[in-house]
């Protein structure tokens, strides 16, 4: 595993590099901002003692919301993305900021302080000169313990289409990589251990006082101070936004394979450059918003839901209906619909091959005869949801002999070893390239239709109509089966998805 | 000789406790006052008038003939020294930023001006040049004392308060501090206000003697008539051990 995550890290230093740069990115912005604002805010309260109260009561009662609830909480302000994040970890990181300006603040001796008022300090000039420097130990401590505690939360803001290095653990955990996971953690838990130590030995250097020391200290600042400039420049600097095309994807392997894709061949085709947010959270519930606002330019959505969950019709939606889908995503969102790719990411019901022969299975209707002789296994949810089982059962009027609660990741293992013997599944899961499985046709028309294809800004494709073209390339060239066998590469035979995106690009002669 | 500070019907209440009742008292130029009474009697409060860093509840005080109440404050603060009990130095300042506090709160432009004013009063206190860039923890407690004196006076005021400042040293120390003290107040002619609750320190030091009990004055007079002729028997008891022998 170790040797897995080294060479990971090693291969992979300009995935991981940019990462950590957008991590360090979000956790600074956050970082300065709460030490202006909370230090402020510990200031005034130290000053006016009758707010301290109150005022640590709702910044205590902000820190206590779980992290998750208060990105959800954010998302209808701010959008998706970095804004969101920095905003959320300011929240976070103003607690030990103004507790500990407000500590520091309140112990430091009052006869100091009223040497300084009965010479004739006006109050800021007591503040500034006399206070915050003798505070200065106790905010630092808080400094300290916040920036360590932001760089570790800004793993989650990739949870929100955010950057950093969250995005890597958020990738391992949807596409089944452990190693990736374990490598973003890693590169946290160092950036938090590096910038603490320097914290630390600016807090020492700022301690000492002798005369030799201090002109260090200032050559020192003058030094740090210059690089900061630099990097700010070099971050700041790349400018031409509007060449830029912002594709999302939600967090599920095929669309990793997909964003991977869509960026392969834009930048090929095109000289426009894609800027791919990979595994927003909480895919279409959070992308769409985002893309209303138009953040992203463009994100691999399923026909079934963007009728239930966007379109908010009800009922079964069936292809059918694509003409009325894309007609109200353009009348009333302005998004349109390019490119299908021509595989169908829907529920379906799988047998174990050697049954399906042997009783002769090709659809669910044909289960009728034979449900009372085979086991049904499904994760827990299955057995609850409205759309599950009963909705199965009922609707093919069938009766299992036996059902069995599974843990998803282990459900293909126990059909093979006749554990089970029917299960649900999704029709592009990874694993039902290599199991011995058959799918029944669902010919009841019980399950929506959840095609693929590219939802797009209208607006983008005016300004580049080239794009249309690139997408249209798409359309129809991914069979299920396909998209079966690519899952399965990434989820477990641990290939990169832009390898198996360009890998496949490259057998049906896209990309050069 | 014309009056530095007047005290006219001052009156100070906390809550329901009445610290000052009824307090009047002329003060001229060039006098060493030194204020002495038991704890809690109110000499630190009526100090503490003077600069207005407390507010009287009734009555007024005034300061080369204008009222307080009609002067900034900052600026009343600024004109006027001011050294408190242990003196208290700035801890992240080195001595010479302490002794430039006030200067430096005026303006930080003329620092050749400043640095001069540092140098002659290390020098008046005794205090080495070599000192400058120690910090208050770096020296001992009779330097802390003397950077003390320095900085109360380093802006030159024409009125110089203290508040027991030689409280925390020892008796060596703090005998060569009064006599510098003495010596410092002869040279420059200003107004000094002196807490202590030593009588020793008020006879030693003082050219007059403010003796206070429960907020009232027992006495106001130079030192041989305090001890020549008290007043009350509160200055009776204080100046009992000197019927004989006057201090030196």
């Amino acid at each position: 595993m170790l040797k897995e995550i080294g060479s990971l890290l090693t291969g992979k230093w300009d995935f991981f590099g940019s990462l950590l740069l957008e991590h360090i990115e979000i956790s600074t912005a956050a970082i300065l901002i709460a030490i202006v604002f909370g230090g402020l805010t510990g200031i005034l309260i130290s000053e006016y003692r009758r707010t301290a109260k109150p005022t640590l009561s709702i910044v205590n009662f902000l820190y206590t919301i779980p992290s998750i609830s208060m990105l959800g909480f954010l998302i209808p302000f701010s959008g998706i993305g970095n804004v969101t994040a920095v905003i959320a970890l300011t929240i976070y990181a103003l607690l030990p900021m103004v507790r500990n300006t407000y500590t520091g603040m309140t112990n430091v001796d009052p006869a100091i302080l009223e040497a300084a008022k009965g010479m004739g300090s006006t109050e800021l000039q007591r503040i500034i000169r006399i206070q915050l420097p003798l505070a200065m130990p106790v905010i630092m401590a808080g400094i300290r313990n916040m920036v360590t505690m932001t760089i570790a939360l800004a793993g989650i803001a990739s949870f929100i289409g955010a950057g950093g290095l969250g995005v890597a653990i958020y990738r391992g955990i949807t596409t089944n990589n452990a190693a990736m996971t374990i490598s973003g953690s890693f590169l946290i838990a160092v950036l938090a251990l590096v910038v603490d130590f320097v914290l630390g030995f600016v807090e020492k250097r700022a301690g000492l006082r002798g005369r030799r020391a201090r002109r260090q200290n200032r050559f020192m600042a003058v030094a740090a101070g210059i690089l900061a400039v630099c990097v700010i420049c070099a971050v700041v600097a790349p400018g031409h936004k509007d060449r830029v095309i912002h594709v999302a994807t939600k967090p599920m392997t095929e669309q990793y394979i997909l964003g991977e894709m869509l960026k392969a061949m834009i930048q090929q085709d095109t000289d426009l450059k894609v800027e791919l947010t990979q595994g927003v959270g909480g895919g279409t519930s959070n992308i769409e918003p985002a893309m209303e606002k138009g953040e992203f330019d463009l994100y691999p959505e399923y026909t079934g839901t963007g009728w239930n969950m966007v379109l908010k019709r009800d009922g079964l939606y069936s292809e059918k209906e694509f003409d009325t889908l894309r007609n109200d995503y353009e009348k009333n969102l302005n998004l349109t619909w390019v490119g299908m790719y021509g595989f169908n990411d829907t529920f379906g019901i799988a047998v174990r091959g050697e049954i399906a022969e042997k009783y002769g299975l090709e659809s669910c209707s044909n289960l009728k005869r034979v449900a009372s002789q085979l086991v049904f296994g499904a994760e827990y949810d299955f057995f609850q949801r409205k759309d599950g089982y009963d909705m199965l059962c009922k609707t093919y009027g069938l009766k299992f002999r036996k059902t069995r609660d599974m843990d998803m990741g282990l459900k293909y293992q126990a059909i093979s070893n006749g554990k089970v013997d029917i299960m649900p599944i999704n029709t592009t899961d990874g694993q039902l390239a290599k199991a011995d499985v058959t799918v029944l046709r669902d010919d009841l028309h019980m399950y929506p239709s959840y095609r693929c294809g590219n939802v797009v800004q209208m607006e983008t494709l005016e300004k580049h109509p080239e794009l249309r073209a690139v997408l249209r390339k798409f359309n129809g060239i991914i069979t299920n089966e396909d998209m079966q066998k690519m899952n399965y590469q990434v989820e477990t035979q641990k290939k990169e998805p832009a390898a198996v995106a360009k890998a496949f690009l490259k057998k049906k002669g896209l990309l050069r | 000789m014309s009056t530095a500070v007047e005290f006219r019907h001052l009156r100070k209440v906390y809550g329901d406790t009445v610290v000052i009742p009824d307090f009047s008292l002329c003060i001229e130029k060039g006098e060493f006052v030194t204020i002495i009474g038991s704890s809690g009697c109110g000499k630190t409060t009526v100090l503490k008038m003077i600069n207005g860093l407390y507010e009287p509840s009734g009555g007024d005080v005034f300061v080369n003939g204008k009222n307080i109440r009609d002067l900034d404050l900052i600026a009343l603060r600024r004109s006027i020294g001011y050294s408190i009990q242990g003196s208290v130095l700035f801890p992240h300042m080195t001595v010479e930023q302490n002794i430039a506090y006030v200067p430096n709160l005026w303006n930080r432009r003329d620092r050749e001006k400043t640095r001069r004013a540092v140098d002659k009063w290390m020098d008046i206190v005794g205090l080495d040049a070599g000192l400058k860039e120690r910090y208050p923890a770096e020296l001992s407690g009779g330097q802390q004392q003397r950077v003390g004196i320095a900085r109360a006076l380093a802006a030159s005021p024409e009125i110089l308060l203290m508040d027991e400042p030689f409280g925390a040293v020892d008796a060596i120390t703090r005998g060569q501090l009064q006599k510098e003290l003495k010596q410092i107040y002869e040279k420059t002619g200003i107004t000094v206000f002196f807490v202590t609750h030593d009588i020793d320190e008020a006879l030693r030091l003082g050219t007059r003697i403010l003796v206070m009990d429960r907020g009232e004055i027992q006495q106001y007079g130079t030192p041989d008539e305090v001890l020549r002729s008290p007043k009350t028997d509160y200055v009776k008891m204080l100046v009992a051990r000197y019927r004989d022998e006057p201090p030196t």
